[in-house]
């Protein structure tokens, strides 16, 4: 009986010190943009499940109303039971909830699934959408053709919005040591981003979670850790801000007015970083 | 005499802002010459290829399976006796390969192999014409700079590269439409 109160007793401990993990840092202003982010996710298995779950939790505390994906979306096989378990039964209660998916492709990714209406491709395997003042930028990284890059420029050149963030599935810059920072596809497109005002940018490939040092102005954020996991593979460099390896995680952004807030959450509920920043270019805040 | 200098000030100045304008040009050229041939076997594909039904949105993973496969099915009844060297014609293939070896030995060749590498290049698959792209395989990531000194495709068509073989795929079907073997170094 003195073993199970103490049981009792511990288990009530670790719940209380699961919700104080996972509070809520966001400022959840009215009116802001919300969502949440996750890359390389689609394995179908448990901790895929676990990271969602929390997600779920968190959305009673931060209702986000929509999230984004940088690729790597449906691993390995891509059959009608294959899209089930590893996307619609992990992620049925967000979407339930309201919660809509924005995909990008990654290289474990089949083009074709810009078909499917679960994540609002519009059959475009790159395209665009807005958010409040946000306007997103879904590329795919895996073909950077003349075509898709033509695309980017006008789209870009044409966003009327004050943020201007891109996501896909190749890190431009990333302390992750089994890839790294994709230097050729850097090349590219770090100019455009430049050239028309990129504030920020999201990435998965590497499985793991780092928010890079700004560069050139540019905020850089690789969540590759949602569903896979290379555990101690983040070997922090000089780019690095924050970083974390020994679990998968998903993050959760809040945009208001000029400032962008950002929490990255665990698959246990611990915020492993938090934060916000200006937008880049904006007029300093009011003191 | 003046009139003559004054015309060569002119030239030369033309001379030097065409150079600023070549320079300042987009990389992106609409078409690299050389891929005629290529290109008009392209159009021939697509020419087929809008007889046959396009895939759809819709939130039914079955209906988007199905679809591809018939759509495949189309395409090898239309083309039953396709073969390697039927797209990439050995007039234009030597092109394609001077562009990809260049590419991959050129200044840059360092980057450009570890974007491939990056991509968890696909190994030791046996490609057929007319054969499907196999499902649990990565599509693998094709060096954007190379893209850039390609022929542009239409929508339903892209390059890819499996194993050292340069591949050109139906992605709506994930057929391989044709491929020239080692063309990698």
């Amino acid at each position: 009986m003195q073993r199970l109160s103490l049981l009792l007793l511990l288990l009530s401990g670790c719940r209380a010190a699961h919700l104080w993990a996972q509070d809520r840092t966001l400022p959840l202003k009215s009116g802001s943009v919300r969502f949440a982010v996750i890359g390389d996710m689609g394995t179908g298995e448990a901790p895929q499940y676990q990271v969602a779950q929390r997600m779920l939790e968190f959305h009673q505390k931060f209702p986000f109303n929509f999230a984004i994906m940088l690729g790597d979306n449906i691993y390995g096989g891509k059959t009608p039971a294959d899209l089930k378990k590893k996307f619609e039964i992990p992620y049925k209660p967000l979407m339930d909830a309201g919660v809509q998916f924005y995909a990008s492709l990654g290289n474990h990714d089949d083009t074709n699934e810009r078909f499917n209406k679960f994540f609002n491709m519009n059959g475009q395997s790159y395209y665009s959408f807005k958010k409040g003042n946000v306007h997103f930028f879904a590329l795919d990284s895996d073909y950077l053709d003349p075509k898709q890059l033509d695309w980017l420029e006008k789209e870009l050149a044409n966003a009327g919005t004050d943020w201007k963030i891109c996501f896909f599935h190749h890190p431009l810059y990333s302390s992750g040591a089994f890839h790294g920072s994709s230097t050729e596809l850097r090349t590219i497109l770090e100019p455009l981003f430049l050239k028309y005002g990129v504030q920020v940018v999201f990435s998965g490939h590497d499985h793991v979670y780092e928010r890079v040092k700004p560069q050139k102005g540019i905020y850089y954020f690789t969540e590759g850790a949602s569903g896979e996991l290379r555990y101690g593979n983040l070997k922090k460099t000089e780019i690095t801000a924050a970083g974390y390896d020994k679990d998968r995680s998903f993050l959760a952004i809040e945009i208001s007015g000029d400032d962008l807030s950002f929490q990255a959450v665990s698959r246990t509920g611990v915020t492993v970083d938090s934060g916000s920043f200006h937008r880049p270019g904006a007029a300093p805040p009011s003191p | 005499m003046e009139m003559r200098g004054l015309a060569l000030s002119y030239a030369s100045l033309v001379i030097v802002l065409s150079a600023v304008a070549a320079a300042q040009a987009p990389l992106r050229n609409k078409q690299p010459p050389g891929f005629d041939d290529f290109t008009q076997r392209v159009q021939q594909y697509m020419k087929l290829r809008k007889a046959l039904p396009n895939e759809r949105t819709t939130r039914r993973q079955d209906q988007i399976v199905d679809r591809r496969l018939s759509i495949a099915d189309a395409i090898r009844e239309a083309r039953p006796a396709a073969k390697p060297g039927d797209i990439f014609t050995p007039e234009c293939a030597p092109e394609f390969l001077r562009v990809i070896r260049s590419t991959l030995r050129g200044s840059r060749a360092a980057s450009v192999r570890k974007t491939i590498r990056q991509g968890e290049p696909v190994m030791g698959v046996h490609l057929t014409v007319n054969g499907a792209y196999p499902e649990h395989l990565p599509r693998t990531t094709v060096p954007p700079t190379l893209l850039l000194r390609l022929p542009r495709l239409p929508d339903k068509l892209a390059y890819r590269i499996v194993d050292r073989d340069f591949v050109l795929q139906d992605t709506e079907a994930r057929l391989v439409v044709d491929f020239i073997p080692g063309a990698l170094p």
